[in-house]
Order: C-alpha cells, then sequence, then structure tokens
C-alpha cells in the first residue's frame, strides 16, 4: 500500500515536472534557446491565480484561464523584447542572458509581491480522495488529469496542426521553413507562448500543493532541465517520460532509501543516462559527418 | 628639487588629514553603523525579513530617544545571506572590510552562524539571533554572542513538556537536513526514549524541497502518536503542516522550538489548530519595552510580530546598552565585558550572558489556540 501510494505521489510531481519541462524543451526545440527563465514564468503563473483568486476574486478555474493567458502574453513581450534582439548572438550569450532574465524577474516579484510566502487556497487543496489506505488531494489528482490532457493536446498541436507543423518545420530548418514561406518570427512567438502558458498552468496546478514565494521558480527550472536532459532537449515525448520517471525515482529512493538522498536521485538518473544516451532517452543518436 | 617634491608631498598630506578632520567635525555625530545580515531571498526570505523588521523597530524606538553616546544615531547597514553559508559568509566579509561597519548582526540559520564566526573571531563583535546549534557559541570567541536558546536547552525543556503533559506513546521526526537537524533528532531521541515514549523513525528534507509527500507516506506508515515537525523556515513549515494533514495523519503535531509565527499559524490554516511549541517572546506579555516595540512595530510593517522579530530587536537593544557602557562603538573589548557584566532588562524579559556569550533566558510554552498563538501557563 505504501508503495502504490509513493508511486501516485511521484506520479503527480511528475506530472508537474513534464508540465514544465514540456515548455522548456518547445522553445529549445524551436528557437534553440536554453531559457533559464522559464521557472519564473512558473512563479508568475502561480503568483497570478494567486492574485485572481484573492484580489479579484474569481473561481479557481476563471483565475487559472487568466493567468494563463496573462503569463503568454509576458511571454509573446519577453520573446519580442528580449529574445528576438539577441538572436544573431552567440547561444551562449542567449543562455547567460536568460539567466540575467530570470534573476530580474526573481527580484522584482520580491519587490512586487513580498517575500512573505502565500498560499493559495483552492477548493480541491484540502479535500482528500481515499481509495482505501491510499489517500490523495484532489488538487493532486487535478494535476495528473489536466496535465494527461494537456500533454496529449499538444502532441496532437504539433503533430496534425497547419501551425503544429510549422513549428516542426522551424525546428528542422529554420532557413528552409522561412524560404517555404513560414513566417517563423511568429512561429517563434507562437512557440514562446505556448511554453509559458504551459508553465503558467503548472505554476497554477501545483502551486496550491506548497506555499508560494518568490524564488519557486528556481526550484521549477532545476527540475525542468533534469527531465529535459534526461529525455532529450528537443523532444516532447522526452520530456513526457522523463518528467514521469523523475517524480516516480524520486519518490521510490526517498521512501525506500532516503529522503536525503531524494534531489541526489535526479542527478544520478542523469549521469546514467548521459553516458548512456548522450542525446537523452528520446533523441535519436546525433549521425555521423 | 627633490626636496621641494617631498615638501609639496607633505603639504597635501597635511592638508588632507586637515580637511578630514574638518570634515569629521562638520559632521559632528557619525551613526553608529550595525550589519544586518539575514536571509532576505531564497526560502527563508520571509524570516529574514521578520527578523529585520524587528530590528529596524528597535533602532526606530532607540533613535527617536536620542540615539547612543549623546546623539549618535543607529543606522542599519543590510546584507542576505540568501540562507546559505557561503553567501553568509562573504556578506560578513563585506561588511567587516569593505564598508567597514561597526558591529554584526546576523546567522539567521545555524549553518549560516557557524560559517560567519570565523570570520567575525576576533575582529567584530557579532550578535547571533535565532541559530539554535549550540556550536555556534561552545567553541565561539570573545566578540561572539547569542540570543537564542540553544537546541539543547530548547529541547531540554520542551522533552519534559512533551513527556509530562503531552504524553504520546510514539513519536517520529520530520527534520531538516543539516547540523542543526540531526542534532535535534539525537537530543529528542535521547530525550524522549527516557520518559519511555517510543521513537519510530525520522524522516530528513532539503533546504530547497517543496513536497513533502513522499516523507510523510512514510512516516505515517509507520502510525505514530504524535510526529515532530522541525521546520526553520515558515515557508516550508506551512508545506509541511497542511501535507501533513493531507497525509491522512490525525495525531497530535508538535512544532520545533522557537519555530512558531503569526504567518506560520496564517497560511498553515486548520492543519496548525492546538500545535505546541517553545519560545522566547510572549506576545501578551506587559513589559513596557514590549509593549512599546509591538506598538512601534505595528506603526512601521504590516506583518504581525513574531519571535524571530523580537530576537532581532533585542540584539539591538542589548547593543545599544552595552555601545552606551563601553562609550565607543569600536571599543569591542569593553562591549564584550559590558554585554557579560550584568543582567539586561530587555523586551523579552531580563537576560544575562555566559562565559561564552549564550544568552539566558526564560522560555514559555505557547500553543495554537484559534489563530493565536498563546502562552501555556503551567
Amino acid at each position: 500500500m505504501v508503495f502504490l501510494q509513493q508511486v501516485i505521489n511521484g506520479l503527480a510531481n511528475g506530472m508537474g515536472y513534464v508540465l514544465i519541462a514540456m515548455g522548456l524543451t518547445l522553445v529549445f526545440g524551436v528557437l534553440r534557446i536554453v531559457n533559464f527563465a522559464h521557472g519564473e514564468f512558473y512563479m508568475l503563473g502561480a503568483y497570478a491565480t494567486y492574485y485572481c483568486l484573492k484580489v479579484l476574486g474569481l473561481g479557481y478555474v476563471p483565475s487559472l484561464l487568466l493567468a494563463t493567458v496573462l503569463v503568454a502574453a509576458a511571454g509573446i513581450a519577453a520573446n519580442r523584447f528580449f529574445f528576438e534582439p539577441l538572436k544573431k548572438e552567440h547561444e551562449f550569450t542567449i543562455l547567460l542572458s536568460s539567466l540575467g532574465l530570470a534573476l530580474l524577474m526573481t527580484n522584482l516579484a520580491e519587490a512586487v509581491f513580498g517575500a512573505d510566502p502565500k498560499y493559495m487556497d483552492t477548493p480541491y487543496s484540502d479535500e482528500m480522495i481515499n481509495l482505501g489506505d491510499i489517500t490523495v488531494t484532489q488538487q493532486r489528482v487535478g494535476v495528473i488529469l489536466v496535465a494527461s490532457v494537456l500533454i496529449a493536446a499538444v502532441y496532437w498541436f504539433i503533430r496534425y496542426t497547419r501551425m503544429g507543423k510549422m513549428m516542426q518545420a522551424t525546428a528542422q530548418e529554420p532557413a528552409g521553413a522561412a524560404l517555404t514561406g513560414i513566417n517563423t518570427r511568429f512561429v517563434h512567438a507562437y512557440t514562446f507562448a505556448l511554453a509559458c502558458a504551459l508553465a503558467a498552468l503548472a505554476g497554477a496546478l501545483v502551486g496550491p500543493t506548497a506555499m508560494l514565494f518568490p524564488t519557486v521558480g528556481d526550484w521549477a527550472v532545476l527540475k525542468g532541465f533534469i527531465v529535459v536532459v534526461m529525455g532529450g532537449l528537443g523532444s516532447v515525448t522526452g520530456a513526457l517520460f522523463g518528467g514521469l520517471i523523475l517524480g516516480v525515482a524520486e519518490s521510490l529512493g526517498g521512501g525506500y532509501i532516503s529522503m536525503g538522498f531524494k534531489d541526489a536521485i535526479g542527478y544520478a538518473i542523469i549521469i546514467v543516462v548521459l553516458l548512456w544516451r548522450p542525446n537523452g532517452l528520446f533523441n535519436p543518436p546525433p549521425m555521423r559527418k | 628639487m627633490i626636496t621641494s617634491k617631498r615638501h609639496w608631498v607633505k603639504t597635501l598630506l597635511c592638508a588632507t588629514l586637515a580637511l578630514g578632520t574638518a570634515g569629521a567635525w562638520a559632521q559632528a555625530k557619525p551613526p553608529v553603523r550595525i550589519a544586518a545580515i539575514n536571509p532576505l531571498s531564497g526560502a527563508g526570505a520571509f524570516d529574514g525579513q521578520l527578523a529585520l523588521e524587528g530590528m529596524q523597530a528597535m533602532v526606530a524606538i532607540i533613535n527617536a530617544n536620542g540615539g547612543v553616546l549623546g546623539g549618535r544615531q543607529l543606522q542599519l547597514v543590510t546584507y542576505d545571506d540568501k540562507g546559505s553559508p557561503e553567501e553568509g559568509v562573504s556578506a560578513a566579509k563585506r561588511a567587516i572590510e569593505q564598508d567597514k561597519v561597526d558591529l554584526i548582526v546576523g546567522g539567521w540559520f545555524s549553518a549560516v552562524a557557524l560559517g560567519q564566526k570565523e570570520v567575525t573571531r576576533d575582529k567584530i563583535i557579532h550578535m547571533v539571533t535565532s541559530a539554535q546549534h549550540p556550536k555556534v557559541t561552545e567553541e565561539g570567541h570573545n566578540l561572539l554572542f547569542r540570543l537564542n536558546a540553544t537546541s539543547t536547552m530548547m529541547s531540554d525543556r520542551y522533552a519534559r513538556f512533551i513527556c509530562e503533559n503531552i504524553k504520546p506513546k510514539s513519536v517520529a521526526f520530520i527534520t531538516i537536513n543539516d547540523d542543526y537537524g540531526r542534532l535535534e533528532v539525537d537530543n529528542y531521541r535521547k530525550l524522549l526514549s527516557a520518559c519511555n515514549i517510543e521513537v519510530k523513525g525520522n524522516e530528513f528534507y532539503n533546504r530547497t524541497d517543496t513536497d513533502f509527500s513522499t516523507a510523510l507516506t512514510k512516516l505515517r506508515s509507520q502510525s505514530p502518536d504524535a510526529i515532530y515537525v522541525s521546520a526553520i523556515n515558515t515557508s516550508q513549515g506551512a508545506t509541511i503542516y497542511r501535507q501533513l494533514r493531507q497525509s491522512g495523519h490525525r495525531g497530535t503535531i508538535i512544532a520545533s522550538a522557537g519555530n512558531m509565527n503569526p504567518k506560520l499559524v496564517e497560511l498553515s490554516g486548520p492543519a496548525l489548530e492546538g500545535v505546541y511549541s517553545i519560545s522566547l517572546f510572549s506576545p501578551e506579555s506587559q513589559r513596557p519595552m514590549s509593549r512599546r516595540w509591538i506598538e512601534q512595530y505595528g506603526k512601521m510593517f504590516k506583518n504581525e510580530p513574531s519571535f524571530i522579530g523580537s530576537l532581532g530587536a533585542q540584539a539591538v537593544e542589548v547593543l545599544a546598552g552595552a555601545i552606551e557602557k563601553a562609550g565607543d562603538p569600536r571599543a569591542y573589548d569593553k562591549i564584550s565585558a559590558a554585554i557579560r557584566g550584568q543582567r539586561w532588562n530587555t523586551l523579552l524579559g531580563d537576560v544575562n550572558f555566559s562565559d561564552k556569550g549564550q544568552a539566558m533566558q526564560s522560555i514559555y510554552l505557547v500553543q495554537v489556540k484559534d489563530k493565536k498563538i498563546i502562552a501555556v501557563n503551567n
């Protein structure tokens, strides 16, 4: 029973990781940007939901949707005024700049929202679902369900819609895509907005399971990167399996070995994966030139 | 030529010196500068803010009374240690070497205080506020002081209460994975086993964790009567208390010593109702300085005055008194002797310091009732 409970704990955490990692991997795949500020969009999503609930007095679901739209807009702005002007720079410059953006956003958040922790009280966060000896909050079940639907939707979107195909084309060969008439600037903005929306949703869904403070993004981006490196940068399937593997491995490792090693487990998996498949679990090995 | 050059240099030197003194004269009473090193970002940010606010309220009271040494104002220079020993050490170095502050108040987390005390050793007066690890003062130095009770002092007092009043049959711990947490578990294992309370187990968590369901699932499977939660920062604490109730634990919860504040009560909601802790600060104390500080705090800040804040305030209060006695904020040996030399009547009550610089003051039992922290009379 404890085993099953730990697996469920792990799946709930893992689904959160997947949502975060999905955005990271999309932005890397299409824009070739390693975005260290991604966790900050998670943080913004959580805060936006909190304020919609508290200040505007909206319900949880409308708050979540409004927050997602707001953060997606913030993502478009970040792309337009921050990443687009840097497009021609070396990728390390972009990487470091994104780190700068992350610090800027965290400190702004601390100034605007305050350093005091906040709690996002949703109707589902303290309601329990009991199945025999297993107890899960409705919020966590919600994370698993909503994330599953979202992941399927994103997968379908990339695979079958016109926009998704344009994203794939831009990811494979930006110049070629542009030559066939794809507005790659628009595709970039679209991808960035989608990634930020996913991060915001993750914040709104996972946020109520813990306290909210301005540096929660650090945690989010760290987990996101572990997942993305494990699954393969740029691979959506990789993000899905990477996230679930990490979540379950952490909770089983924490539960059966020691909680003190919980963080070490993620890094250990990364080392093994990188030694065995340097491109990640779900990316094809690089072609020989 | 050479002589004349030398002459010029001399004249210039004299002129600069003269100007310097004149400048000092013009600005008759320079402030006494106190470094306030607290975690202002990261998971401990809120607690650091509470400590800093407590200090600021006390500084305002003292300055309104005319400052120290016949009109010198107190000035706080703030630093962020981010809750990490490395940052804490570098902040202390900056305070001493670059900013040349007169005194240091810092070391909110034990790990930070342990690092910092090596930097401040024999260089500057260093007042540690809330760190509880005994080693901070155990191997301390002449200029180092600590206000909070050590975790050993706390656990002796608390264990007696747990054995005599709460009386659980068995207990399990969830503690932070650092020096402080490890020490806590060792202490309570011994103390509680001694009065026949079965210790079922312990789980460590890390300072950056935001999800505790794994650890709590494990603890719950051992079905202890009571769970002892050692959570030193408010945001992690509130998450643990909520997730603990969500995990299905219906038994007693015992909160670690000194880690109860109004914000924690607000954030944890019903999960914290009835939970015990011990503290040096009793919010309904009628001591004049305590009332005055609570009033000043209320005027300046929107948070409620907390134990952590009161420790910050006590640090400023004792330092100001000692500077007054010593006659100079830089006469460190005199200040150190002054702090040790007497019983101080402060906002938290009477306090005196041991030879090693450890404060001795009364510890109250507190409990959360109807969302308020109240002292338990016994």
